[in-house]
Formats: C-alpha cells, structure tokens, sequence
C-alpha cells in the first residue's frame, strides 16, 4: 500500500498540475448575483479570478478556463465587504483601554462574516502605531487600515482622551505619511471638554496628509454643538461616525438635524458605527423614514460590542435590510462607499485588475429580531449569511463546504485536498503530524 | 412517570397560589415552553426553567410567568445546560504571537459558558495566564496545566528536563478553582517522558490527564498508552484524527480504542485544525464507537477552517448519527464529570445558571474537516441566547428584549 501511495500520488500531482496549467482562471465563481457598485452591476454573472486579482467578470464564462469552478447559484457574490470602524489593537494588556483590553483580534470576526478589510479607528496614535502594526496589523490576515488618533497616546482611556497637549497635527500627519498604504484617515473621538481643538488638530493633520478625518464626537456640549460641527468645522469627505446614536441631537423632536442634511449636501460623509452605545431605532427609523440613509455602514465593534445588540458586520447590515433598504444599497454602503470614503478606490470593487477580495453571501429570509443600543428589539424578515470569503483570491471562509469535495469521493485515508491557487484554508499549518 | 408528576404539579399549584399572595416576583428571569435537555437529570421534554440570584431556580412543568420578572419565550427552541468546550486555546501572550484566540469572542454565541484550556500554559506561565486572562474573562475559564513548565507552542514540548511533575502538581494544588488536570501534547518522543510526567503530576493531586499524543512509533502506541500508561479517567483528545492508528490500514477501528474504553480511558474531539477526518470518523460510527465529549480545539488556525465553533463541531456529530440528546450530553454533563467539575455542565436546582438555548435548523448543510473534505448534512444547531450566572450573555434574535416601539427610552448621554 505504502509503495502505491508512494508511487501513485506524485503521478496523480502531476497530472492535475499539467491540466491545470492548460487553464488560465486559477477560480471561477460560476452563476452568482453580482452586485458591484463601483461597476453598476446588479445582475447574474460568473467572476474569474487569476493571480489574486479578478479576471473577468461576464455573463459566462466557460468552465473549462478555470482550475477550480464553484457554483454559486442562488447566492451574491460581493467585494469583499469593508468595516470602517472596529478597535483592533488587542494583546497590549492595558485593561479598559481601546489600545489594548477592549479591542479584538480582527480575523476572528471578519472572514466568517465576508469581511475582507477593517479600518481601526483610532485606537493608537502617533506614539503606539508602530507597535500596533507590529503587533497586530502585519500579523492579521484581514487588511486591516487605520484612522490614526489625533491623541499621540491613542484611545487609551479618558486621561489620555482629554489631554489637549497630546493632540498635534504635525507627528500625527508625518507618521500618517510615514505609513500611508495603512493610515487612511485621523481619528478624533471621545472628547468631553468644550473646546475644538481636537477637531480642529484632527482636520489639520488630515490636510498635511491628504487624508479624511473620522468623528466620534464626545460629549454633546453646547460650546462645540454637532450642527456647527458638520456645517462649518469638518471638510468635505471628513466622516460622521455614531450618525444613528441620537446623543449629540442628530434627532431634534423627531426630526432628523437640518445641518445633517445640509452637511451631507457639503460632501461631509455620515457614517453608522454601532457599537455599543450608538445606535438607536428611535433615531435610525426616523431617520431612514425621513431620508437620511447612511454613507457606510460600520460596526464599532469591540469587545464590549461584540456580544451585544450590535454582533458583527452582516448583523448591522441586516438591520438596515429590516429598515427597508434594498440589499444593493446595503451591500454599497459596505463596500463602495467605505472604499471611497478611505481613498481607496482599488477596493471595494469587482473591476478587472482589482484585488479579488469578494463575498459570497446567502440572503436567508425567516422571522429575526435586532437589537439597539438600549436592548430594544426590531424584527426583520432578512438575514445576511455568508457563505465563502475570498481574500486575495483565496478561500478564507467557507461555511458549508461549498468549494470542498465530497470525503466519498476520495482515496480512503486523504490527507489534504485543497490547491493553493483558490485555497487559504487548507493546507492549514498543522503543527505536527506523523 | 405520570404518578409522580401529579405532586409535583400540584405542588407547583400551591406554590403558585403562595406566590400569587406575595406581589415580589420570585424569579428573575424564565425560559419557557423550551425543550429541555439535561442528560444529568435524565430531561428531556418540554419545561419551564426558573432562574434566581444567577442560580437555578426552578425546571418545571408549568411555571407561572406572574412569578417571573421577566419571561422568555423558548417555545420550539431547546435549553440545555451552558455548553462545555474541554479543549480551548486562550492564553494569550504578553508578547506578540501564538496562536490563542479571546475567549469572549467565541463562547457565547456558541452557547459556550466554561472553557477549558487545553495546555496553552505551564507551571511557569500559568500565573501569568491566570492575573492576565482569565481573571478578565466573562467565560468561566478552566485549565489544564501542560506539563511542559513553559507551556505550548514555546519550543520546550521535547524537552524531557522541563517536565517537571513535582511543580506542576504544586501549581495546581494552589489553583484548584481552576487547574482541573494536566495536558501532555506534542511530544516527539520516542519515549514516556511526557505522559508519565502528567500522569505524576495527576497521581499527586487526583486531577485527570489530557493526552494529545504527539507523534507515535514502534513501542509509543496507542494500545500502549491506553491500557499501560493510562489511569482510568484519563482523556485521549484529537480522537478522531486518525494519525496515531485510531483507525488500522484496513479500515478498521483500531480495537486499543474499545479496550482503552473499557479501562476506563475518556475519548475527547479536539477538532482543531487537523484533527478530525470524515474517514475516521465515519468509520467509527459505523463500529459503534461515539466520542465521550466534544470539544473544538479552538485557535487561530482552526476558527476559519473547517472547525468554526462549537455548534459546528456538535451539528457534525448531530449529522453522523449521534442523536441531539447525545449531543448534548457530550457537550454538558460528561465534559463535566470528565474535568471532576459535577457542579457544571446540569440545570440542578442551585447551580449556576449556565443555559444556552439552541435552534435545531433543517436543510443543506456541509461540514468540512481537516482536509478540507465536505459531508453534506440536514440539521444545523444555532446558539439563540446564552446565559451566563442567570444573565443574558447572547441573544442573537433579541428574544429577551422588548419592542422597540413600546420600549420605554431614557436618552442617554454620552460618558466616556
């Protein structure tokens, strides 16, 4: 047996490796619903991957180009869906910080919602991004991006938050420049005085740098009100983020803030960020109702978050579906639009030459409930599953097996299937096997 | 049966009445009309579980929801006890990488309330992983101590000279609350080192071993292990990888797997990222042979592969033929006895109220293993709330709260 297996395999290796250079597709995404913003696709379509980046996308294409043909019918197949807002800048041990405790390894809530890229906001600064990168961005095999905080200290708690003499435009935006292919943006957020100089630092470190700044805005004072900020103190592209937490009078007696919309007519971009304490259907069913839909949708997910109302990606995207919203608009605000938002233009997108970062997504309907930041329940009838993650054009995620043979289907004690021109999962690093 | 539900109906009735005098609710929270499954108390019907001051309150037939401040509908769902995963990777280290994973991050909405963990430390580090993790953790974190002082993936789990039973034993006798046995994994060989070490270190405390069994040779085999290195008690994980001749050249189960079972020996998943394979596990199935407890092996590696979570790796043995109760038990009650924890993994009256509450979904399903190979399935569990010492930890369909129209908003302000 042992000499067979021995003798047989290599064989068998190289037959499949000569066939499959006869084949110019290294994965074929066969009869999905592609929806694609960027391309004003929403329509069946097969997408063709080669070398990482997408091939072609066309009403067919045969199935004999391609190495690997997974039939996808019945599903969406998306970009890679994008989180502008989470804290990933976990394993410091600083307890009750966003640069450390509170923030969450990224893989673990990515892939496995069809997620292919994140956005920290904000919770390191110009004095700890280098060890966050080290740390936990080039270690990731989520693209994880990052607003850098106006804070040198990043979110490290309320002491760090407040300290005006820590928020300087100049090392935030050289350090911004320094790391431009991962900072895509400034970060100001958690501020309780009364004065703007945090706004006002994030705004000019994010025109040094050529780069959006993204608020969360602290506590509502009257000296610096939201209006103002909208209208007047942010640029166009600088980014509202909690635009649905009702806490700074983005709702004013029911009605959604005038200078929301007179903002967004300037080109200021409003942004969901869940999380923990930010979202509220009192305030986003008005505001949906009144035609103030989002820019992007986020998650602000932390480790606070994570187990609440706010669960992951598809769940927030979900509530939105439940809100009446179409799902081609639910899936750009959470691929296109962020792209842009960032300034990266090369994502979020099925374009020939574009990096093949794309989700397969299943639309499950049934009897669901979401809930808000205060625990209060919306049901919906839409629930957003994903089915396979691509990241690089490889399989990161698969829920059911959809890309994996049949185990009947081969030899009696298999050991590996899977190729690495379409898989990432398998051959996994098993750490020993006899 | 019925003779002996009339009293306590009746008794419920007359509580009832008692209750109806007081205006206190008694019970905090209800779960109703779910079906109960607890393998310890021999449940497994319709009831109404009564929770109080995080403990067990009441499992009845009938209870009344004007008893209850708050009552949750169950109906069509089942409630077991909080789910018990015996083979986890959740030290993280001080320093960049390592493969352990953030407890909170996958338990609850897996239905996971006690994780243990499978060895990531040793009496070195252990203290390290106990002020840093654990005592943070939400999850009710256990461990196994690995016998290797520096513990895994540290590059000491061949070295023989850091296997020290003495320090290990002495470690775990100052952490009883949470050391609940010793981990021997890895090892090259070609020798005992390693598992004599763990057994040592077991005999001194009365704590169980858990085996991974590393590579095998000639003389370091599994018949070897199970019936001459062994105690009793002991648990052999990854049983189902078939690298270490769980399953014989010609198919077959090796039979040191049934005589290791009636020595006494335990037979654990440990799914993981290569330890679980259709073949293997089929073929053991069809030779009768179920696995004692369930567990996932969760870390890096395998949270993305073929393993998931939890729910995943049960709904793979719900699909190879062991029926849901079993599963359950798998996954409650015998990983609890298994880690000598008879206070965890039931829905006794008094103990901690540990529940996850499950959706049994039908359709098509596939369930991928180590080699990335599918088996289609028909029934998929999804964890639907989670508690965690009598509070909601996960609600996946927001069934513990209220509608949003009705609900009472107090607008908050922002606090940082």
């Amino acid at each position: 047996m042992d000499t067979l297996k021995r003798t047989l395999l290599p064989t068998l290796l190289l037959a499949c490796a000569s066939v499959a250079a006869a084949q110019q597709y290294d994965l074929l995404l066969q009869g999905g619903h592609v929806i694609d913003a960027k391309n004003n696709i929403d329509a069946v379509r097969d997408v063709a991957i080669r070398d990482g980046k997408i091939a072609v996308v066309a009403q067919h294409i045969d199935a004999s180009q391609a190495f690997k043909v997974v039939n996808v019918s019945g599903l969406y197949v998306t970009p890679g869906l994008i989180d502008i807002h989470v804290h990933v800048y976990a394993g410091t041990g600083e307890p009750r910080s966003y640069a450390g405790d509170n923030s969450l390894y990224p893989d673990g809530y990515t892939f496995r919602v069809g997620v292919t890229t994140v956005a920290d906001a904000g919770c390191a600064g110009w004095r700890n991004f280098e060890d966050f990168k080290q740390r936990v961005i080039d270690r990731a095999k989520t693209r994880v991006l990052a607003f850098i905080n106006i804070v040198g200290n990043g979110m490290r708690g309320a002491k760090f938050e407040n300290d005006l003499n820590d928020m300087q435009a100049k090392p935030t935006a050289e350090i911004a420049l320094k790391y431009k292919d991962t900072i895509i943006g400034v970060k100001t957020a958690h501020y309780a005085g009364p004065e703007w100089t945090p706004v006002e630092q994030a705004v000019e470190a994010g025109t040094i740098a050529g780069i959006p700044v993204m608020v969360d805005f602290g506590s509502n004072r009257k000296e610096r009100p939201m209006s103002e900020l909208v209208t007047k103190k942010l640029r166009p592209g600088d980014i509202y983020t909690h635009c649905y937490s009702g806490l700074r009078d983005e709702l004013v007696d029911g009605k959604v803030n005038p200078a929301m919309f007179e903002a967004r007519k300037r080109g200021v971009i409003f942004d969901v960020g869940h999380g923990g304490g930010s979202f509220a259907w009192r305030v986003a069913v008005p505001a949906m109702k009144q035609g103030f839909p989002p820019d992007s949708i986020s998650t602000d997910i932390h480790t606070g978050s994570m187990n609440a109302g706010m669960k992951d990606m598809d769940n927030v995207m979900d509530k939105f579906l439940a809100m009446g919203q179409s799902f081609k608009d639910v899936v750009a605000e959470s691929t296109w639009h962020p792209a842009r938002e960032i300034k990266r233009e090369d994502l979020g997108n099925l374009s020939v030459g574009s990096v093949a970062d794309v989700a397969v997504l299943r639309l499950e309907k049934g009897d669901f409930g979401f809930t808000d930041m205060y625990g209060a329940r919306l049901k919906g009838s839409q629930k957003i599953i994903a089915e396979l993650t691509l990241r690089d054009g490889k399989v990161v995620y698969d829920l059911n097996g959809l890309t994996r043979p049949d185990w009947t289907t081969l030899p009696k004690d298999y050991k590996q299937t899977g190729d690495s021109r379409w898989d990432a999962v398998t051959p996994v690093p098993v750490r020993r096997q006899p | 049966m019925p003779p002996l539900w009339i009293p306590v109906r009746f008794s419920i009735a007359l509580l009832a009445l008692t209750w109806s005098l007081n205006a206190q609710p008694r019970y905090d929270l209800m779960l109703k009309g779910g079906h109960v499954i607890d393998p310890k108390n021999g449940i497994d019907r319709v009831m109404d579980v009564a929770v109080t001051g995080g403990k067990i309150a009441s499992v009845a037939a009938v209870i009344d929801p004007a008893q209850a401040k708050q009552t949750v509908n169950a109906a069509g769902l089942y409630v077991t006890p909080g789910l018990i995963d015996i083979h986890v990777h959740i030290y993280l280290w001080k320093e960049p990488g390592g493969e352990a994973v953030q407890a909170d991050a996958h338990s609850f909405r897996s239905g996971v309330t006690t994780m243990v963990d499978a060895g990531s430390s040793g009496w070195r580090t252990f203290p390290d992983f106990r002020r840093r993790i654990i005592e943070h953790s939400k999850t009710r974190i256990l461990a196994f101590l690995n016998i290797v002082g520096a513990g895994m993936g540290t590059g000491k789990e061949d070295e023989p000279a850091e296997m020290d039973a003495e320090a290990a034993a002495k470690m775990a006798k100052e952490n009883r609350d949470i050391i609940v046995g010793f981990k021997s994994a890895h090892y090259g060989g070609p020798g005992w080192e390693s598992v004599g070490g763990a057994v040592k270190a077991g005999e001194a405390t009365g704590l169980p071993v858990m085996v991974d069994f590393g590579r095998v040779n000639a003389t370091r085999n599994i018949n070897a292990l199970f019936m001459d290195k062994l105690r009793p008690g002991d648990i052999y994980t990854h049983c189902f990888s078939g690298h270490r001749e769980e399953l014989l050249e010609s198919g077959k189960l090796n039979p040191a797997m049934e005589a290791g079972r009636k020595r006494g020996i335990v037979f654990d998943i440990g799914h993981g990222a290569g330890s679980f394979y259709w073949y293997v596990a089929v073929s053991a199935y069809a030779a009768g042979f179920y696995p004692d407890s369930i567990s996932t092996d969760l870390h890096i590696n395998s949270m993305n592969a073929g393993m998931k979570d939890m729910a995943n790796v049960m709904s793979k043995l719900l699909n190879l033929g062991s029926p849901l109760a079993e599963v359950i038990r798998m996954s409650t009650w015998n990983p609890a006895k298994e880690i000598k924890r008879p206070a965890l993994g039931s829905l006794d009256v008094g103990a901690d109220a540990d529940i996850a509450v499950l959706r049994l979904d039908r359709g098509d399903f596939g369930f991928v293993d180590s080699a990335g190979a599918r088996k289609s399935g028909d029934r998929q569990i999804v964890c639907e709330m989670t508690l965690r010492a009598g509070k909601v930890v996960w609600d996946l369909n927001g069934r513990a709260s209220q509608d949003w129209k009705s609900f009472p908003y107090q607008k908050q302000t922002w606090t940082h």
